[in-house]
Order: structure tokens, then sequence, then C-alpha cells
């Protein structure tokens, strides 16, 4: 394991040294002293751990491929952004826009996401242990999104084909969002998710699967269609 | 006989568009660019002043003028070097076809430009065929992939484009194919209506963090441009140079799109010759420019407009429409598909419907082969150089050895309101109006 001092570098030389560190096989990397600054681990492109024993900023894993990211604290906003496969978990909240983006990969937010969580997300899967912000899976394309408590306003608006799951309350759907019971199906694979990526401790307080609902694109703003023009009006 | 004048409020395009959400519910969605006809002050307005006594002209076919452009130089590792200011804007394989893109990185990499990835992500074969790409990062982030970005001569972060500003791109479903829904992730067959604004950013505080990371996952070594569409352009072009760009783009209301609303085209934002001289100003005004290269897009047609854009404070120009005209877009051939679609050659804005008679706006196999890569990229190629020929003409006659060193002073206005808003004295005047 190696040891960074993110306060002794900048952005430019801490991120180096990490895609460096990383290019190494088995590589795992603590950084102290994130500082909740912006852009941290960058586009890491190769298997391997990064710990943050703090909080980040914005963009922290942006575009990354193939990297498991933990954080002890909270992340800022677009974390993950764009990523293409790695493992992120943040012990913390997460800002606007987590997992916006993302093509693939796993993001694990153990508090509470704010608004836009997983806005137009293209796979993957996110998982929220806490709440969520207004209009989380905004135009959602494909991928899993599961939020273990609550959901704000206009959830899954506009969604293409991302599946998603509320433990919770939702505030408002969003428009063309259908939701409905899971099916026992369902239920176990979400139950089999969440026992994958959530400590025991974590799950416990969250409701059962089966009590979980399920929201997808009702499909009426795949297509325009004049007879729909209520939604469209809404929509647009 | 006034029972036979038509109205000029109610004209017979206006009746037919009334008619046509009458009939359908939906407003009228088309490619192209704007269809305007009342004039507003372009390009045209201008006219230069070659050298007589004042000025020693330099032999027209003769004597070096330079065509190199650099871009990049604030902040990029590697700035981008090319032959020519003429460079090849960002449209959408999905908007384009297959063969079309390959041709445009053929055409461009052969004439020593450059081309433009689009909505949609990269092709490997525009990789392979390009000489100098520019990865765009759209709101959507279709096709996102940051090897593919970090395979890129340039990093293009477009708020905007000039047809239709403050809103996303459109794709209807009659050319979101198997391969297109692939490679964006989408179902196949939707209308796709990207979104107007990032997903992970909002406004330019924010933007200003989104450069670092762009610049920290291609190491600081490539340029970042970042495009706006014209609207407030004093305004826009002062943050996006704050936020850290080394290219602005901006690109004016004449510029083109696959598909849009029509009102998007005909009733938003500024045109072309106005951007360029807010975009001048705004750089000078906070002590950037020439150390933040300037990009001016937006219905450039020939080597004329460029060479007054450039004039005006532009370092190169972009152009779309005119290189897909450059393709056969609009050209006389296969008169009974463009008779299928309810229009004719030199009138066909139908890139929406995915129905392209010459292969270019087309998703369908058998239409795209209409288009032959190497004929195409030939055309792209003689175009590119016969601009910039028309171009050097320009500046030679105005006695610069050097296209960039032509400069508002080489020119006159031709009407009261291009002097406005160029600042160029009238043609016959000693008088810049409005001043």
């Amino acid at each position: 394991m190696t040891q960074l001092n993110a306060a002794d570098l900048s952005t430019r030389e801490l991120n180096s040294r990490l895609r460096d560190l990383v290019a190494r096989d088995d590589a795992e990397i603590h950084v102290e002293n994130p500082g909740a600054r912006h852009n941290l681990a960058v586009a890491m492109l190769k298997s391997g751990k990064i710990r943050f024993r703090g909080s980040v900023g914005y963009y922290c894993g942006g575009l990354a491929d193939g990297i498991s990211i933990e954080i002890d604290g909270s992340a800022g906003w677009g974390l993950a952004e764009s990523m293409l496969g790695g493992t992120f978990r943040v012990h913390g909240n997460a800002g606007n826009g987590a997992a916006a983006a993302i093509r693939g990969g796993t993001v694990v937010i153990e508090g509470d996401a704010a608004a836009r969580l997983g806005v137009s997300m293209k796979g993957g899967t996110v998982i929220v242990a806490g709440d969520c912000g207004y209009m989380a899976g905004f135009m959602g394309q494909k991928g899993v999104l599961v939020v273990c408590g609550n959901a704000g306003d206009a959830f899954a608006d506009s969604l293409y084909a991302t599946e998603c799951y509320v433990g919770g309350e939702i505030k408002s759907l969003g428009t063309d969002a259908v939701a409905s019971e899971v099916t026992d199906e369902e239920a176990a694979a979400l139950e089999s998710l969440l026992a994958a990526n959530l400590a025991p401790e974590l799950r416990a307080l969250k409701p059962q699967a089966r009590r979980f609902r399920k929201v997808v694109a009702g499909r009426k703003l795949w297509n325009f269609d004049k007879r729909e023009w209520k939604i469209w009006r809404e929509a647009l | 006989m006034a029972h036979l004048q038509q109205s000029a409020i109610f004209t017979p395009g206006v009746v037919e568009s009334i008619q046509h959400k009458a009939q359908t519910g939906l407003y009228e969605m088309r490619g192209f660019g704007t269809l305007r006809q009342r004039r507003w002050a372009t390009f045209d307005d201008l006219t230069f002043l070659p050298c007589s006594l004042t000025r020693i002209p330099l032999e027209g076919y003769r004597e070096k003028c330079s065509t190199k452009t650099l871009l990049g130089t604030r902040y990029a590792k590697k700035p981008i070097e090319l032959d020519i200011p003429v460079m090849i804007t960002g449209m959408s394989w999905g908007a384009l076809s297959y063969n079309a893109k390959v041709a445009l990185a053929k055409g461009a990499a052969a004439a020593g430009s450059s081309n433009t990835t689009g909505d949609g992500g990269m092709l490997q074969a525009e990789r392979e065929n390009s000489r100098t790409l520019i990865y765009e990062v759209l709101p959507s982030r279709y096709g996102i992939n940051i090897h593919h970005m970090r395979m890129a001569d340039a990093i293009e972060l477009t708020i905007g484009q000039g047809a239709k500003p403050g809103t996303g791109g459109l794709l209807l479903g009659s050319k979101v194919s198997n391969r297109i829904a692939e490679q964006r992730d989408l179902p196949i067959g939707v209308d796709q209506r990207s979104p107007a604004r990032h997903p992970d950013m909002l406004g330019p505080d924010d933007m200003i963090i989104k450069v670092e990371e762009l610049r920290e996952a291609t190491d600081w070594q490539v340029p970042i441009f970042i495009k706006i569409g014209a609207s407030r352009v004093f305004d826009d072009v002062k943050l996006a140079a704050k936020a850290g760009a080394d290219v602005i783009v901006v690109d004016g209301m004449e510029g083109g799109t696959g598909a849009s609303p029509s009102i998007f085209q005909e009733h938003t934002g500024i045109p072309t010759l106005g951007a360029v001289c807010e975009a001048r100003l705004a750089l000078e005004d906070c002590g950037l420019y020439g150390e933040v290269q300037l990009i001016i897009a937006g219905g450039i047609r020939d080597g004329v407009d460029a060479a007054k854009a450039i004039a005006l404070g532009a370092d190169a120009v972009y152009i779309g429409t005119a290189a897909l005209i450059g393709l056969n877009c609009n050209k006389p051939l296969y008169l009974e598909d463009y008779e299928a679609l309810g229009t004719a050659p030199y009138a066909c804005h139908h890139c929406h419907t995915g129905r392209c008679p010459v292969g270019i706006t087309t998703q369908d196999p058998e239409l795209m082969q209409r288009l032959d890569i190497d004929a195409g990229a030939e055309r792209i190629q003689n175009l590119l150089h016969a601009m910039t020929l028309e171009i050097q003409m320009l500046a030679r006659s105005c006695g610069k050895s050097d296209v960039h060193h032509l400069e508002p002073e080489d020119m006159a206005a031709l009407t009261m309101e291009a002097s406005a808003i160029c600042g160029i004295p009238l043609a016959g005047t000693r008088k810049v109006f409005g001043r």
C-alpha cells in the first residue's frame, strides 16, 4: 500500500502520481488530506484501489475505466461521471449529478445523494443507501438505479431504458415515469444486489426488497404522438 | 386585381405552416439551417479594400502568403498546427452517415485541416482517417469514451450551437438505427432528444472545474475548446475565457443542423457577423485577444466569408453545411428521391427524415452507398484548397504575407448596419455609424 499526502501535492502532481501507481498491478493507494479538492483521480484507466481518507470535490474519479475508489468522507458534484467501468464507494453523501452519464461500473453511496443522481446514465449500477434529491435518473438510458431511502421530486423523468427502484417514498414521479410493484424475481435480484454492495448494518436500516417499487419509462416520450400532447407539453 | 393579392403577413409559407400545425399538432422540424428571406447584416455587407497607393500588394499567384494556423497556445502542451484556417465542424455519426463522416475526415486530413466528432462519440474509422481530430464533449454525452478522448488532438466542450442555442440535439427515430442506438446506448427507433444542459455542471463556475477535469484527463497535452451558440456573445466569450479555454468557438445563427424545430433556426441567436465582432471585443476587453484563439462558425460559404471573419478577428473558421454541399448535398442527382420527399435539389432541408437522396444524412445502407468515401474525400480536399486559395488571394491583394494579418482596416462597410456592427467606416464616408 502506498500513501500520498494530498496536502503536499498539486492536483496535477497528485493525479500524475496516482496514474503512475495505478499502472502497476494491484496498486493500492491511500490519499490523506484530500481536502474536498476537485478533480482528484480523474481518468484512472487501470484496475487498482484508491482510498481517499476524507472528502473530495467535484468530478472525483470522472472518466474512469477499471479503477476502484473508496471515499471516507463525502463527494462533490459529478462523482464518477462518464465512467466506463470500475467501482466507487462513498461512505458519506454525494453532491449533484453523482454517476452522471456513466456507461458501466458500480457506484455505491452509503449516505444521501443530492439532485440529478444518475442523470443520463447509459449503463452500470447506482445504489444509494439513503435518500436522493430531485430529478434522480433524469433521461436514464440504460443500467440500474436503486435508492433505498426516499426519492425527491420528478423522479425518473424522461427515462429511456434505465430501471429504477425506490425503497422509501417518492415525492413525485417525473414525466412519463411509471411505478409498479416489484415481482418476486425482481425482489430476489434486488436483495442479492444490495447484499453484494451494502454492509449488513446499512441493509438493516432499509426496507425489505419486496417493498421496493420499480419505476420505468412509460415510453410515451420515446416517439412523438400528437395524441399525447399534454405529456409532451410538460416535457418540452 | 386586388382580389388576387396575397397577404404580406399571411404569406403562402405562413399559411402552410399554420395548416401543418393544425393537421399534425406538431411544430415544424427540419434540418439544414435558417431559410429566412429577410436580410440582416452579413459578410456580404463588407468589401475588401485592396492595395493601391497607400499599400503595396503581394503578387497574387507567386509571393508567399502563409495559411498556417496555430490553435491552443494558451495552456496546451501540444497546440494544434493546421496547414489552413478552414476546419470541419462537429457533425454526429447519426445525423450523418458513416460514409459522410469518413469522407470528411479523409478530405480534411488531405487538406491539412481538422475534423470534429459530434453528438454520439467517435468512429474508429474517423480517427484512423483524420490528421487532426477534435473530440466533442456534449451535454448528451452519447458515446462518451475516455479512451477515444485521449486519442484526440483537442477537446471541444460544447455548450450550444448556432442553429439552436439553448436547446439540445434531435435525432428522429428513423435515423436511430441498430448501430446508432448501440453507439448511443439508446433504444432502437426512439426520437432522441438530447439534453440542453450538461449532466454534471450548470453555470460558468462549474465550467472552470469541468475544464480542469478535461485537462487532467488528457494530461494537459491537448487544447480545450469551448463552443457556444451565438446569443449573448460578449459575456459568454468572457466567461469561456475565464473558464480556461484555449480556443473559443462561436457559432452564429446561420449555422446548420441535422434536425431542429424550425423556430430555433429562424428566431434564436444572433448572426455570425455580429457574433465575430462581439467575440473579438470581449477578448480585447479582458486582455486575451491573441492569447485565446477564436474560431467562427455559422453559414461560412467560401473563402470570402472566411477571409472577412479572419479580418474581423477570427483565427480560423468552421464549415459544416458548406462541407456537406461539397459532398453533394442538394445536387440534382436521384431526382425521384427528392420528389418523394416533397422537395427538390437546391431546396432540400430534409436531413431530419433520414432519407437523404445523396447518402449524406441517412443511416439507410442503400442510400449511404450513393456517397463514395474516396470521391467524397477528394471533393472535400478540393473545396478546402479552393477556399484557402480565395483567402490567400484576398490577403495578398491587401498586402498581407500571412492570412492572419488581415484586419478590420482592410475592409469597408456597404451598409450602415454592417458599419455599426463591425466598427468599420461605410464605403464612401469616413464615418463609423453609431459612434
